[in-house]
């Protein structure tokens, strides 16, 4: 990250300041402090720190629940009825570990990792910029003790041979410079000798790896732009029934700053009927797992036209640009309660699905003097057992439907305490006896109270939702993945092709010598494979080096070389013909 | 074939046959490392060892071939893809580890000597899935898209790469602590990090190229100590049964049995936390993953002599999981799409995505780690272990404790 020289002495480079001279007083102490901070966030450490962090908070998000997703479970932590206890939840509560990506602290942290990532990326890609642009792949001075090195001989003269090779790189798409004499070009005698010098990989993994980082910002920008203009909307539909797109119309509702009425598009949804089914067969594989979940809606579009249309799970159904989802679905029993001969109550009820099979709702009848609540249980499936009355069963299928209740009377609290549709807070109510109904019955309570399960119908959880940042989220996807590939597996390299004469035969003897920045294996292959290619085109002969001494000890495990009887047979003889030789086979002399 | 007949071949497939090609696959090829029998010195006269070796590649392919057998039976007993429940996944994990370990050592990297412990790892998959197996069902509606083959492949795929790193991962930790600890015995310097350790120049069975380890300092590159290959060499690396056992004892394996169990302890409480099981059953469980863990560690321990180099075992564990960190993103944004077609919403910070995301920083670490001066070897080896465990407490821990969006373990 640094991008100064530090082996040359500070005269000789001009990026290194003179030290600044120290100031005394507050205001000098605040700037060193800034300095000093700046300096600990550049530092690549530093940004392991941060990625730590930031997978901590992550780490607490998977284990304590989160409020914006679970705040009935988050509840239930709070109250002791769930979870450690209300000590520890307190705790939490504190540390804001119930919503930690809308806590300071996640987003100190996100904010920090991006002035990190900033700090880092701002010099990286001016480095890069000047590579990419100024640099030109550097001469040999001594081919041979490069770190792969390999020698063929020819009868074509130097000048072909270098024409010939610079001819295959371009066309493999090296960036390639040749460089005829050091004479020719004014050099001293004691300069290069003619050659071909080539690099490949110099900005496409450098590239790929900034390409990569850069794609969060276009990840950032798209999610809190989209923030602003998406919408988000959930309604439960009873079958038969009808929904407007209009603001008052949905239950729960999550705007964001930039919508207003007006983006509502103002169509219209009839669910017709709902389709589920499970497998019903309780010895078949499977039993009782649902196999169909499907909505026959019919659209009234703002202009009038109407179409039929099905919404299914993962098939979201499309309307001007609003996507409408199936999300959830439940019984609907339409209950009415009749109180002294006037009905107080009559709707169906959205009743949802528990753990244990069955579904909750709720009854609210502040039209009864005085109120009336009814605890709702339904039981699709109860059939009758031996003694006349109904087994609930945990069974899914409505063909045995059953309303189980438990009636209160008293003061509902109703905008008083929080309640869901399908909860009743009975903690002012007086219970007043429980009773069980099959559909079309009709039960008398007492009191002159009658309630009546009149008929049954399904409901269906509708969400509608406008994301315009979905295209600009898919672009940064395809930046993220498309930098990630070479960021990991492109590679610098550099080849070097030197021709020369020699004077004992008269035959030439070209160098082909490299060097790999990254994955030494891979270029091992590449550069084994141009060989032979520029052998072909000069009908060459490879030339087998004499063993290199064990200078630095004995030799290591031969990685990444080929195994079995090729390498063998590349060992124990000199010299391969070109046409014969396997993958990898000139086993490159190294020092 | 009815379909219940098709269940019971896939079963039959699975286990024992799967696993006995696995296990037998192992045992050849470690038998073959034992005696040091690579295919590199087989013209030293060692014709046996090189049919050994041959003999345990060809087994080894038979295994992933019967395994791939028993996901097409499986799949036709239930006519869809099987990848629907908790046994399905781990079952895929382990093929595609195990396929890729061993295409990569065999066909890339040509290091068919480490195949073994690639077909270990494999068998102690297929038989820890058979702890949530589940027979041939159909498939929740919401889960039959095309999205989910897509996100749900991809995912599972990264998964049985980053298996097979994690393996690496151990194996380098291992062998850096051997030859460390035999560096430090014959009072030779070296530094921290591997890198260092691989200097030694009396180390069996090599050292390390001076020249290209200066050049280790770019990001990314491979350390893997690459020399020209020296045959009359070759039959030297045989270590010696002194300095076999002097590697050995450079690691306790009190301290290896009570770290494994440890650290193997971190993830497998998922198994007593799990609401389908009896305190008991959990607790047995448990435990047998943990010793079960524990005696491979020990095993590896006993096979250290003859691993390659520690610097050779760092940059085969950062190309597979540079791989695996490749198909996890894809993974991770595949179902990012998928969550927007069912759901409405790309992401939500479910459980299940957002351990994700936390596996996806844990391996964006690795990678940082192993580029960065201080962390390179060592370092960036624990970091890898830690976000293998990052990832199976993805797996197990958001299944199978958590309630989620992803709760589709397939048990009840």
């Amino acid at each position: 990250m640094t991008g100064t020289d530090s082996t040359t002495p500070p005269e000789a480079n001009p990026k290194v300041r003179p030290p600044r001279r120290r100031g005394t007083g507050p205001l000098a102490f605040v700037w060193s402090s800034v300095v000093m901070g700046w300096r600990w966030l550049v530092r690549m450490r530093t940004a392991l720190y941060l990625l730590a962090l930031l997978g901590l908070w992550t780490l607490v998000a998977t284990v304590v629940p989160q409020e914006p997703n679970v705040g009935q479970t988050v509840d239930d932590w709070r109250t002791g009825v769930e979870g450690p206890g209300t000590a520890v939840s307190a705790v939490l509560d504190a540390f804001g570990a119930f919503d930690v990506y809308g806590s300071p602290a996640f987003l100190a942290t996100l904010l920090l990792l991006f002035l990190s990532l900033t700090a880092c990326l701002v010099p990286r890609i001016r480095g890069w910029v000047r590579l990419v642009r100024h640099s030109q792949p550097p001469l040999t001075r001594n081919a041979g003790r490069q770190e792969v090195v390999a020698r063929l001989t020819t009868d074509r003269p130097a000048d072909e041979a270098h024409a010939t090779a610079a001819e295959l790189l371009r066309g493999s798409r090296w960036r390639v410079r040749t460089q005829r004499t050091a004479a020719a070009d004014g050099l001293a005698a004691a300069g290069p000798p003619a050659q071909v010098a080539a690099e490949k990989g110099l900005w496409s993994r450098e590239g790929g790896s900034l390409l990569f980082h850069l794609s969060f910002y276009v990840l950032l920008a798209a999610i809190v732009f989209g923030q602003l203009l998406t919408f988000e909307g959930q309604r439960a539909v009873v079958e038969g029934a009808r929904f407007a797109d209009t603001p008052v119309s949905y239950w729960t509702y999550q705007p964001g700053r930039w919508w207003t009425e007006d983006s509502h598009r103002g169509w219209v949804l009839d669910l017709d009927e709902f389709h589920v089914d499970w497998v019903r067969d309780p010895l078949a594989p499977g039993a009782g797992q649902p196999t169909l979940f499907r909505s026959d809606v019919r659209m009234t579009h703002a202009d009038g036209t109407v179409e039929e249309a099905v919404v299914e799970g993962n098939r979201p159904l499309v309307v001007d640009g609003m996507k409408i989802h199936q999300l959830d679905w439940g019984y609907a029993p339409l209950v009415q309660v009749e109180v002294d001969g006037e009905v107080v109550f009559e709707d169906f009820l959205t009743a949802t699905a528990t753990d244990g099979g069955h579904f909750r709702a709720a009854v609210k009848a502040p039209a009864a003097n005085p109120d009336l609540g009814l605890s709702v249980f339904f039981y699709p499936y109860a059939p009758e057992g031996d003694d006349g009355n109904p087994v609930p069963t945990g069974a899914p299928f409505a063909d045995a439907p059953l309303v189980l209740f438990q009636m209160f009377r008293g003061d509902l609290q109703l905008g008083r305490t929080q309640q869901t549709i399908n909860e009743l807070d009975t903690s002012a109510l007086d219970s007043a006896g429980g009773a069980w109904l099959r559909e079309g019955a009709e039960v008398d309570m007492g009191d002159g109270v009658t309630i009546r399960f009149v008929e049954l119908r399904r409901w269906v959880g509708f969400q509608m939702s406008v994301r315009p940042q979905i295209p600009y989220l898919l672009l940064a996807s395809a930046l993220l993945l498309g930098g990630l590939w070479p960021a990991l597996y492109a590679y610098r390299r550099r080849l070097w092709v030197v021709a020369e004469r020699d004077v004992t035969d008269g035959r030439t003897i070209v160098t082909v010598a490299g060097r790999a920045f990254q994955r030494p294996q891979a270029f091992d292959d590449e550069h084994a494979a141009f060989v032979r290619r520029l052998a072909r085109e000069l009908d060459g002969e490879l030339v087998r080096q004499p063993a290199h001494p064990p200078a630095h000890g004995p030799a290591g495990d031969p990685d990444g070389r080929p195994v079995g009887a090729a390498s063998a047979a590349a060992s124990s003889a000199p010299t391969v013909t070109a046409d014969t030789a396997p993958a990898g086979d000139e086993a490159p002399e190294r020092r | 074939m009815s379909q219940d007949q098709l269940a019971d071949l896939s079963r039959l497939l699975y286990s024992p046959v799967t696993l006995l090609l696995y296990v037998s696959a192992a045992i050849v090829c470690l038998y073959a490392l034992s005696t040091r029998v690579a295919l590199h010195e087989t013209r030293s006269g060692r014709p046996v060892g090189e049919r050994l070796q041959r003999l345990g590649i060809a087994l080894a392919w038979t295994a992933v071939a019967a395994h791939v057998a028993h996901e097409i039976v499986r799949g036709l007993a239930q006519n869809r893809l099987p990848l629907g429940n908790m046994f399905e996944f781990t079952s895929a994990m382990a093929l595609a580890g195990a396929l890729v370990g061993l295409v990569y050592l065999t066909l890339v990297r040509r290091k068919p000597e480490l195949v073994g412990f690639v077909m270990l790892a494999a068998a102690v998959v297929v038989s820890s899935a058979m702890l949530t197996y589940a027979d041939p069902g159909p498939l929740m509606p919401i889960l039959d898209t095309w999205w989910r083959t897509f996100h749900v492949t991809v995912i599972v795929v990264a998964a049985g790469i980053f298996t097979v790193g994690f393996l690496f991962n151990g194996l380098h930790l291992l062998r850096d602590t051997a030859e460390q600890g035999l560096a430090a015995a014959r009072a030779v310097p070296t530094g921290r990090s591997t890198v260092g350790a691989a200097h030694i120049d009396d180390l069996a069975p090599g050292v390390v190229d001076d020249e290209r380890d200066r050049g280790a300092d770019d990001p990314g590159r491979d350390v893997s100590g690459r020399v020209a290959p020296d045959e009359d060499h070759e039959v030297a690396t045989l270590p010696r049964e002194a300095e076999r056992n002097a590697m050995r004892a450079a690691i306790s394996p009190l301290r290896l049995a009570v770290g494994t169990f440890l650290g193997t302890s971190t993830v497998s409480w998922v198994f007593v936390a799990t609401p389908t099981t009896t305190l008991q059953e959990g607790l047995t469980r448990a435990l047998t993953v943990n010793l079960v863990l524990v005696a491979l560690a020990l095993v590896a321990r006993w096979f250290v002599p003859f691993l390659p180099q520690a610097s050779t075992l760092d940059g085969l564990a950062y190309r597979i999981i540079a791989l695996g960190f490749f198909a996890w993103t894809f993974g991770v944004i595949a179902g990012a799409m998928w969550a927007e077609q069912s759901w409405g919403r790309f992401w939500g910070w479910d459980p299940k995505e957002t351990a994700s995301f936390l596996t996806w920083i844990a391996y964006a670490a690795y990678l940082h780690a192993r580029a960065t001066k201080g962390t390179r070897g060592r370092g960036a080896g624990w970091i890898g272990i830690g976000a293998f465990a990052v990832l199976m407490f993805t797996y197990y821990a958001v299944n199978l404790v958590f309630v989620g969006l992803h709760s589709y373990a397939g048990l009840s």
